[in-house]
């Protein structure tokens, strides 16, 4: 590979730039999880980085193989790292909480990742129990089953969803002016429940209130967006 | 490697084969994941490979549901010496004898994942039978 014999920074940015499309793809495969897009975006983007400047050309796999082993990875501990925002049972959200420190402290005392019966031992909980907190650390989208592509989604797709009267081009410039009416956190809800497609509890927790207070801010602002789209139409 | 001691604990490794029966559903996954996770877990599968197993057995069934929502995914999950391997099959497949065209990238994407989780994968198709497999080493595998 001629980056790697070189070192030529343009050819760096150039193989940077033809692969953040990858990025982009498998930050969103992570994007069911409370994390913003945006967010994801940017640590798949460092990891490909990373993965430019670590790629061996000469262990015969291929850079967009290495690319994707690197940025799934760096996502995955982006998780772990970040801590709990996805919807779970208190007893798992415990469990998680006790064993990703343990599987931290046994890679560094093995010198490898721990089994899960390693991990089990160290917690002092069952190997179901390991197994049912780590599904819940890692869960993962599957995209193309049946999940709504919520990148492709707009507000006012969803909220037709919602009111079945919403559609055309028109419709949809008069619901954008307002919602950029409404105040900048109703906006920000709004934001986070159609296009992102959060839970009104991962919405709760990144915007620091109750669940409920957050139901109340969404059906406050779809009242106001019918009223004025209603006067309007 | 059935019966290996590890720190008290004993390895019991799945030497049949596991069967498992799930609609075309999203949500259902969860259970060929926490499946493949079992499996693997027993094989002495470390906790990166059993992650990776996992997600590569999420991408293994979006492939063979091929973005269709009928039928059943009949997934078997076998550890043979130190691998894991899975087959995944679906029959009444929307797309007969083909697949549907990857419009968004998804299939060429979720093949880019494979090729990067696990040693082995393939799938083919008959008629309305479609099929998928994967297979992962394990790295670190314990004593025999």
């Amino acid at each position: 590979m001629e980056y790697a014999d070189r070192g030529d920074e343009r050819l760096r940015n150039d193989l940077v730039e033809a692969h953040l499309g990858l990025a982009h793809q498998l930050a969103r495969r992570f994007t069911n999880r409370g994390e913003p897009y945006d967010d994801l975006v940017q640590v798949a983007s460092l990891a490909l980085v990373k993965s430019v400047d670590r790629f061996e050309p000469d262990r015969g796999v291929e850079f967009s193989t290495f690319a994707t082993r690197t940025i799934i990875g760096e996502l995955k501990r982006h998780f772990r790292d970040k801590g709990w925002a996805i919807r779970a049972p208190r007893r798992i959200q415990e469990l998680y909480l006790a064993v990703r420190p343990a599987v931290e402290t046994l890679t560094q005392e093995l010198g490898r990742p721990p089994t899960v019966v390693e991990i089990a031992a160290s917690v002092g909980v069952s190997e179901e129990s390991v197994l049912e907190a780590l599904e819940a650390g890692q869960r993962y989208r599957t995209a193309s089953i049946d999940a709504p592509d919520r990148q492709d989604g707009s507000i006012a797709l969803r909220l037709g969803q919602v009111d079945g009267g919403f559609a055309g081009t028109d419709d949809r410039m008069l619901l954008a002016m307002s919602v950029a009416d409404l105040p900048e956190r109703e906006q920000a809800i709004i934001k986070l429940r159609f296009v992102e497609g959060l839970t009104q509890s991962e919405i709760a927790a990144q915007v620091g209130l109750s669940q409920m207070h957050v139901s109340r801010l969404l059906s406050a602002s779809l009242a106001k967006l019918r009223e004025a789209f209603n006067r309007e139409s | 490697m059935s019966g290996t001691e590890q720190d008290g604990s004993e390895l019991r490794t799945i030497s049949e084969p596991v069967e498992l029966s799930i609609p075309v559903q999203s949500d259902l996954i969860l259970l060929a994941r926490l499946t493949a996770a079992t499996v693997a877990s027993r094989a002495g599968f470390d906790v990166e490979e059993v992650d990776d197993l996992r997600l590569a057995v999420d991408e293994l069934c979006v492939l063979v549901a091929d973005g269709g929502s009928v039928g059943r995914l009949q997934l078997t999950f076998l550890a043979t010496g130190n691998a894991v391997e899975v087959i995944c099959t679906l029959d009444g497949a929307e797309v007969q004898d083909g697949q549907r065209p990857d419009e968004y990238g998804e299939r060429e994407l979720s093949i880019r994942i494979l090729d990067a989780l696990v040693d082995e994968h393939g799938e083919d198709f008959e008629g309305d039978q479609r099929r998928g497999w994967l297979r992962k080493r394990n790295v670190h595998p314990g004593p025999a």
